[in-house]
């Protein structure tokens, strides 16, 4: 992977600083940047890139899909536009899926409120498997049960974990095959700097 | 070549890392139709290989007729490829 580019962050700020100064600032810059605390955010293409995601482009729109959640609810990709989608392919028998989950039940509680939808979709395990898995980890974001793998092979997944990131706008974002820090700063920062979009006008 | 739509096969392609490039012929699926491999109930393509050589001549193909049991090898492919080439 590579770190972020201090160079992103202009000239006009490394010039006013003495020389032996600027190796501290530009750590610092990166920090701030990450935090969501720097002057300039950093762009959703650089936050895609640090985290080793996949992009889309441009207007490239998720496939549809619906089916039952956990607790017996439809839901529809549909009905989630205007938030910012998080999700996850997984399955219980998943090893690498296991430490992510837990962060992205953390994620859920913490950007819920402010738009932000997290998703699971299971294939092809039965309800009980889920049920217990989601009591044992404290999972209560929606998780979609999709007993046929129809949403699984949608979306061209075969690998799990596999993460789709959808826009307010609901464009696909990105997406990542393989477990992610989804808790890390540029994680974060990537969730912070889609759900700060406008929101779709009502068609 | 498959009859998935881009998005699945950006994934896919992803997640075993291919180094080519995979075409979507959804949703006519005209390319399979005129190369005899589409299936017209599942309207998915039966699994096959086609050799084209440079002068865009099919030279040699391969139809697999249970691909979910059917191993398929790359040295005989890579035989024939070498034949074909060997033959311009």
């Amino acid at each position: 992977m590579t770190a972020g580019r201090p160079s992103d962050l202009g000239n006009e700020r490394r010039r006013r600083l003495p020389g032996r100064g600027r190796l501290l600032a530009a750590g610092l810059l990166i920090f701030a940047v990450w935090n969501s605390a720097g002057a300039e955010p950093p762009s959703v293409t650089a936050l895609v890139k640090r985290l080793d995601l996949v992009g889309y482009r441009s207007g490239m729109n998720p496939p549809h899909f619906s089916g039952p959640t956990l607790d017996v609810r439809p839901l529809s990709l549909t009905e989630l536009r205007g938030k910012v989608i998080v999700v996850s392919f997984w399955a219980s028998w998943c090893a690498e899926c296991r430490p992510e989950m837990p962060v992205l039940e953390r994620l859920h509680r913490e950007f819920a409120s402010r738009g932000l939808a997290m998703i699971g979709i299971n294939a092809r395990e039965n309800k009980q498997a889920v049920a217990r898995y989601a009591a044992e980890l404290g999972l209560t974001f929606p998780l979609v049960l999709d007993p046929g793998g129809k949403i699984n092979q949608r979306y061209g997944v075969i690998a799990i974990p596999t993460t789709f990131v959808i826009g307010r706008d609901g464009r696909a974002v990105a997406f990542g095959v393989g477990p992610r820090d989804w808790g890390s700063p540029p994680a974060r920062a990537l969730i912070e700097i889609l759900l700060a979009e406008p929101l779709p006008r009502a068609s | 070549m498959s009859a998935n739509i881009t998005f699945s096969q950006q994934t896919f392609a992803e997640s075993l890392k291919l180094p080519f490039p995979l075409l979507s012929d959804f949703p006519e699926r005209k390319v399979m139709r005129s190369y005899g491999v589409l299936n017209e109930k599942t309207m998915t393509a039966n699994r096959s290989f086609f050799l084209i050589d440079p002068q865009g001549i099919v030279r040699r193909r391969w139809l697999i007729e249970n691909p979910t049991t059917t191993v398929v090898y790359s040295e005989p492919l890579l035989r024939d490829i070498r034949e074909v080439m060997g033959k311009r």
